[in-house]
Formats: structure tokens, sequence, C-alpha cells
């Protein structure tokens, strides 16, 4: 301690004269002088309507056209492809590398905002990018994606799913073609919980106080809540309704203090599978996947996984994108269309990833026949009719998005 | 770095400005410019300046700016005639409005944060006691084991207690062979002990150093001068010893709460939505799309929170500096 006799600089004379001598710097406005009155649509862009089932949306070229057929193939090049984690097979990156002389730099991102935020920042030049058909519109209307050239990608027409061949979301492809598909329900541990059991309560087993401490949900306000809104007989999930969603925020709300839940991204693909969660809101994907997380011994018929019986549950897939400012667009559209070659895809598919390519060639009853679904779970297969009767988490307006956020945020804020 | 700022022998601000030059030369024999004293000031201004003006106008940009119209981003705006509190009116609110969800939040930081410092203290006080007092030729030693956990990294440390707290994990075992608790404990399903607890685990080393030194610094003859003027211990204790170390207890609560209040991962990591703290709540607006805005304005409404340990730790050591505390 100073003794009082000491004539020291205290702190606080030190505050004032800083803040005295800060004041002076010349204004930070003029400094940081920003561009014209911040908040709007670039020139020539309007807003798009977000796609429906029943509303397709045909997406905009701004006067641009896809790479020229002839063009070479940047060979020795290196391929950035830019994904989630794990979201593709190493071993097929490998064969791509082998076949066509570009090598591949996987960059990887945590969630969907940062990939765009970084695509749009230019911190990050893809050649190859993935993204969820909610987020298309906007990818485009930021002009951050280019055409696709379909001549450079016949693999689409030979041998992915009718569906993906003119798809709401993106009429006459332009801009994207399918990567995988999945199915959102219920997984299950069948060493504690009977199928029968799961077959009766679907999802209100979540809700089931007997299971506390065993149980998760996705991370997700969409996918969260858009559980509860099905549990309660609500199938618009892109619903903008207040009195609906609170409904849904409330339910979740019970399940949190119910069974205490964890709400974790990615708890069906850790926790689960190391038996620390019993049930799960569970991807279709990750449940097929699972297979290869469970500790050594643990035979593949512990996984069950429940989705309605008049698959009216909820679906989806993603896509694959190329860029703007991508440096290898040709190598880009050989790469597209090499994942969806049969064989790749279900190699992809098959031995690593877990996630359904929409592929002809696929054939449900075979997966399970052949192992590649335990047999188990074969609900977990998305079938293309899926499609027709399940539910699509589909873009919101800015709105309703928010309304969609709050319900979320009251449902984690911990009340 | 305002204590690195010392001004030894400085001259008390002149009464009149235009006889400053006299009174400067009558007190010290040397002639100084007008500036010289100030200037010692201008590299903590300047790193002020750049490193906490400069941002803090940022997030006042944000939080009365607006978002990206398309992927809602947080945009902003510099020019304050186009500011918005909107926002803020929002957040607000959330907080004592109608639909009021975050208050639970909010009223929740500050118990864990008061109750985390509090055993902060209570546990750290008498290790800084002890190892300032009796440390003895092993006080490096001690003062070495104490900063040890700083070699691993707090999210590893945090990873293992969380797969020693599962419920098939080694704590609930421990517990079951000695009969404390024959069913396991979901430690990790959002038990505010388990948070508070964590809290204390992750700060208590930066309340014990600065304890360690105040003590460290402590006249002993002070101490057995109590003594020999027939203070019991206890009575030592809390009339000589507690005054003398308070501002570095002070100083030890302030470095632990303040960052309490914004943490927001251990919740994450040992606890769960039912135990959200203000952090949490900053992290998952800032991570949304289109809710810049709010985020901003939480960190405002945060660092206004924040400034009430602070103007009071200010004041308390100034009293202390003229000897009036």
């Amino acid at each position: 301690m100073p003794s009082p006799n000491e004539r020291r600089f205290s702190r606080r004379q030190f505050l004032g004269r800083a803040a005295g001598a800060a004041v002076a710097v010349p204004t930070l406005s003029a400094i940081l002088a920003a561009c014209a009155k911040p908040g709007q649509l670039p020139p020539g862009v309007t807003q798009l309507l977000p796609a429906r089932q029943d509303r397709p949306v045909t997406l905009p070229l701004y006067g641009r056209e896809p790479i020229a057929t002839d063009a070479p193939l940047e060979e020795g090049s290196t391929l950035q492809v830019y994904n989630w984690d794990s979201y593709l097979y190493k071993h097929t990156l490998k064969e791509f590398t082998a076949k066509y002389g570009v090598n591949i730099e996987y960059t990887t991102f945590n969630n969907m905002e940062e990939g765009i935020q970084k695509i749009s920042t230019g911190q990050i030049k893809p050649d190859v990018f993935f993204t969820d058909i909610d987020k298309i519109n906007k990818l485009v209307m930021a002009k951050l994606l280019q055409p696709l050239n379909h001549d450079l990608i016949p693999n689409l027409v030979k041998n992915v799913w009718p569906v993906y061949q003119n798809p709401f979301y993106d009429q006459h492809w332009r801009y994207t073609v399918p990567y995988v598909t999945w199915t959102t329900g219920v997984g299950y541990r069948r060493d504690h919980i009977d199928d029968d059991e799961v077959a009766a309560k679907g999802y209100d087993i979540l809700w089931d106080p007997q299971y506390k401490g065993k149980v998760s949900i996705y991370d997700d306000y969409r996918t969260a809540l858009g559980m509860a809104l099905l549990k309660n007989g609500i199938y618009d999930l892109n619903t903008g309704s207040d009195a609906n969603l609170k409904l849904a925020a409330d339910d979740l709300v019970r399940l949190l203090d119910a069974t205490n839940a964890r709400v974790s991204i990615n708890a069906s693909y850790s926790a689960f599978p190391a038996d620390e969660i019993w049930l799960s809101q569970a991807w279709s994907g990750d449940m097929v996947g699972d297979q290869y997380y469970l500790p050594k011994g643990v035979p593949t018929s512990v996984l069950g996984y429940w989705y309605p019986k008049q698959r009216n549950g909820e679906v989806n897939n993603d896509t694959m994108v190329i860029p703007t400012s991508a440096q290898h667009p040709v190598a880009a559209h050989t790469f597209i269309n090499f994942m969806l070659d049969k064989k790749y895809a279900f190699e992809n598919f098959a031995d690593w990833v877990g996630y359904q390519p929409p592929q002809n060639s696929i054939n449900p009853s075979e997966l399970i026949a052949d192992g590649v679904v335990p047999k188990t779970i074969p609900e977990a297969v998305v079938r293309q009719d899926d499609f027709k009767k399940g539910h699509l988490l589909l873009e919101l307006n800015r709105d309703t998005d928010q309304l969609w956020f709050d319900a979320w945020d009251q449902v984690t804020s911990g009340g | 770095m305002a204590s690195a700022v010392q001004e030894p022998a400085a001259p008390a601000a002149p009464p009149e400005p235009k006889r400053s030059k006299a009174s400067a030369t009558e007190e010290s024999g040397v002639w100084y410019p007008k500036w010289y004293w100030p200037s010692f000031a201008s590299p903590a201004t300047i790193w002020l300046a750049i490193f906490f003006i400069l941002p803090l106008y940022v997030v006042l940009s944000v939080a009365f700016g607006t978002s990206d119209p398309i992927f809602g981003a947080p945009l902003p705006v510099y020019e304050p005639w186009y500011w918005s509190t909107s926002s803020l009116t929002h957040v607000l609110g959330r907080f004592f409005g109608a639909a009021a969800f975050w208050q639970p939040a909010l009223l929740r930081t500050f118990v864990f944060v008061f109750l985390a410092s509090l055993l902060c203290l209570l546990i750290g006080f008498p290790v800084a006691y002890y190892v300032a007092r009796y440390g003895g030729k092993h006080k490096g030693i001690y003062l070495l084991l104490l900063v040890a956990p700083f070699w691993i990294s707090y999210l590893m440390r945090i990873f293992a207690w969380q797969s020693l707290l599962t419920s098939d994990g080694f704590v609930n075992y421990v517990l079951r062979i000695l009969h404390i608790a024959p069913t396991p404990i979901d430690w990790l399903s959002g038990k505010p002990i388990t948070v508070i607890l964590s809290l204390v685990y992750g700060y208590i080393p930066y309340l014990i150093l600065p304890v360690y030194a105040g003590i460290d610094r402590m006249n002993v003859s002070l101490l057995e001068a109590g003594r020999d003027l027939g203070a019991s211990p206890w009575q030592t204790f809390r009339r000589v010893t507690l005054p003398q170390s308070k501002q570095a207890i002070l100083a030890g609560l302030v470095i632990v709460s303040l960052p309490m209040f914004g943490d927001y991962y251990t919740n994450d990591l040992m606890g769960s939505p039912k135990t959200s703290m203000f952090g949490n709540l900053i992290d998952k607006t800032i991570t949304q799309q289109g809710q810049g805005p709010r985020a901003g304005s939480l960190v405002l409404i945060l660092m206004v929170i924040l400034l009430i340990p602070m103007a009071y730790y200010l004041r308390s050591t100034r009293r202390a500096a003229e000897g009036i505390g």
C-alpha cells in the first residue's frame, strides 16, 4: 500500500487525462467514412420470394452466362472444396485427384453462417461450396454463385432422382445440384428402449420424464422448433404464426424441464453412440453414420431410428454450388459431376458420410440387405417419395425468421 | 498500464495557468514545458484510443446500426445521425418488459457471479495467506503450483471435468463407493452448483495471485504490534490483516468477477440452457443472422453493469491512496 504521503499519479487522474486526450482525436465518423445509407439491396437486385414446393423459384442470372463447355480443365491446379467437417470421404477425394490430375484442398466451416460469411468477405474463395437449400436465394441475390453449365454435369440427368431434375427451389437447376438427403426423426438406444414403446409414443418419447438426463435435441432453432410443431400436428414448418411458434416454444421448454435434455448439435453422433444419451433428435444420416462411432464391441443393433409411419416428418437435402469467386470453375464442374457418379456417390455415402445421395441406382431394400444401413434402422433410408409426403424447413422472410428466433430464444434462455 | 505511469514528485496542478511556469520552477527548480508531464500519458492514451475507444465506437455503431438485408450480417453505422435505438429498446424489453424472458438469465448471472466470487475469496484468501506468511523457502514452489493449471488450456481442463462428471464418470463412482450418492448425479444437466464451481475453478488463480501479492507486501511489524498491544489472533486478523489486505482483495474480486459476467463457455460446457448467463445471451444472439444490433446492445448493457463494480474499485483505491480509505 502506498503511504498517504506518497504522491502518486492516481488511476483516476490518469483516466481523466487520457480521456481528455482521446477526445482530441479527430471524429471517428470522419475516419470511418462509410458508404451510402447502409442496409439496402445491391443495385439491380430485387428481393426474391422464399421458395416453396407450391411456389417454385427461378433464380435470376443477372445477365451472366455459365462457363464455356470447351473450356480446358485446370489440370495440376488445386480445387478448393469448402464443406462441413467429415462430410466427404477422403478416399473419394483422392480418387478424384487420381482420375483428373486436380488436387483438392478441403476446408471446413462450423456452421452455414460462418461459411457464407467467409465467402462473401472473400476470406475464402472456394471452387465448390456445400449449402442448404434455404440459403440459395440469398447467395444468388448477393451474386455469390455462378450459373452451372449443364453440359459439364451430365450425371445429374443420368443418375439423380427425377424430383431434382427441376427442383422447386432452383427451377432448371441453374445454380445447384443436390448433394445428400436426410429425414429428421428420433434416434433411440435399443439396448435400453423397446421398439414398440418408441413406435407407440413417437415424438412424445423425447418428453418422457422417465428418460431424464438421457435426451438430446439439436441446437438449431429451425430443426428443434420444427419437431415441436410436427408433434403438435402443425405441418407448416415455415409458419409465420406467432401462436404456433409460441406453442412449439412452450412445448420445448416443457421438454427441457421434464428431461433436462441436452441441446447439442453433435450429441446424436457423439453422446448417443457413447451411450450417454438414449434418445436423440436425429438426422437419419447421423444414425447411419453412428455405426462407425459405436465403441468397439458394441453391435450396430443398439441403434434405433424412428420416423413417422406416414412418412410425414421433416425431410431435406443440401446442395453443391460453384461460387462466383471460384478460381477453377471447370474443375469445379468436373468435381460436381464426379460426385454425382453412382459409384463415387455410393462410396462416399456407404463408407463414410452416412447421408444418402439421391441416386436412382440406390435401392432402399438393398441398402439394408447389404448392411450399408444397419438392419435395425430401416426408417433411416430416405425414399424419393419422402419429398412428397414430408415437410421441408425452407427459407423464411426476415420478420418470420425473427419470430422463429425469438421463440427459440425463449427456449434457450432458461426462464 | 495505468499503474505503470507514475509521476514521482509531480507538481500539483498549478492554481493559475498563467503562473504555471513560475510555480513549476519554484517547486522542482527545473523548468518543464506545459506538455511535458501530460506527454507521459501519450503511449497509454494512444493504446486506449486504438484498442478501447475505437472498438467501443464500433460496438456502438453495431448496436445502433442495422444488418445486411441479404444475410443479416451486422452492418455498423458509423454516422451517429443514422443511429437507431430500436435494438436497444427491444433488448431492454427482454429484461424488463412484458416478455422479459431474459430477466432470469440476468438475475442468475448476478447470483452466480456473486457466489462464485465469494467462494473464490473464501477458498483463495487462506491459500494466499498461507503462501505469503508461511510459505517460507517453498514460496516459489507454491506459486509455481498455483500457476501450473495455466499450462493446460482452460478448455482442455473443462473437457476433463466433463468426463469426470458424466453420470458414469469418476466423481459419481467415488460418491457411490463412499455411499454418499447411491444413484449417479447428473452434474452436467444444468445444475447451478456445477456452473458456479466451474467458475470458481476457472478463475480462482486470478484471485489468489493479487491477494498473495498484497499480503506478502504487508508490514509484519504491524501484526506484531497488534499482538503486543493485547489483541487476540482473531482481533489482529480483523483489525490489522484484513484492513491491510482490503485493496488486494478488492483487486482480486474485480479481476475475477468482471470476466465472469461475460463468461459463456463455462456454462456452454458445464451447464445447459437452464443455467444460461448474460454471456450466453450475447453469444447466441451474435451467432444468429440479423441479430448483430441486438448483440451490440447486450454488450453495451453489460458494460454499464460492469461499470458499477469498477467505479467502486477505483473510488476505493483512490481513497486508500489518499489515506482515507
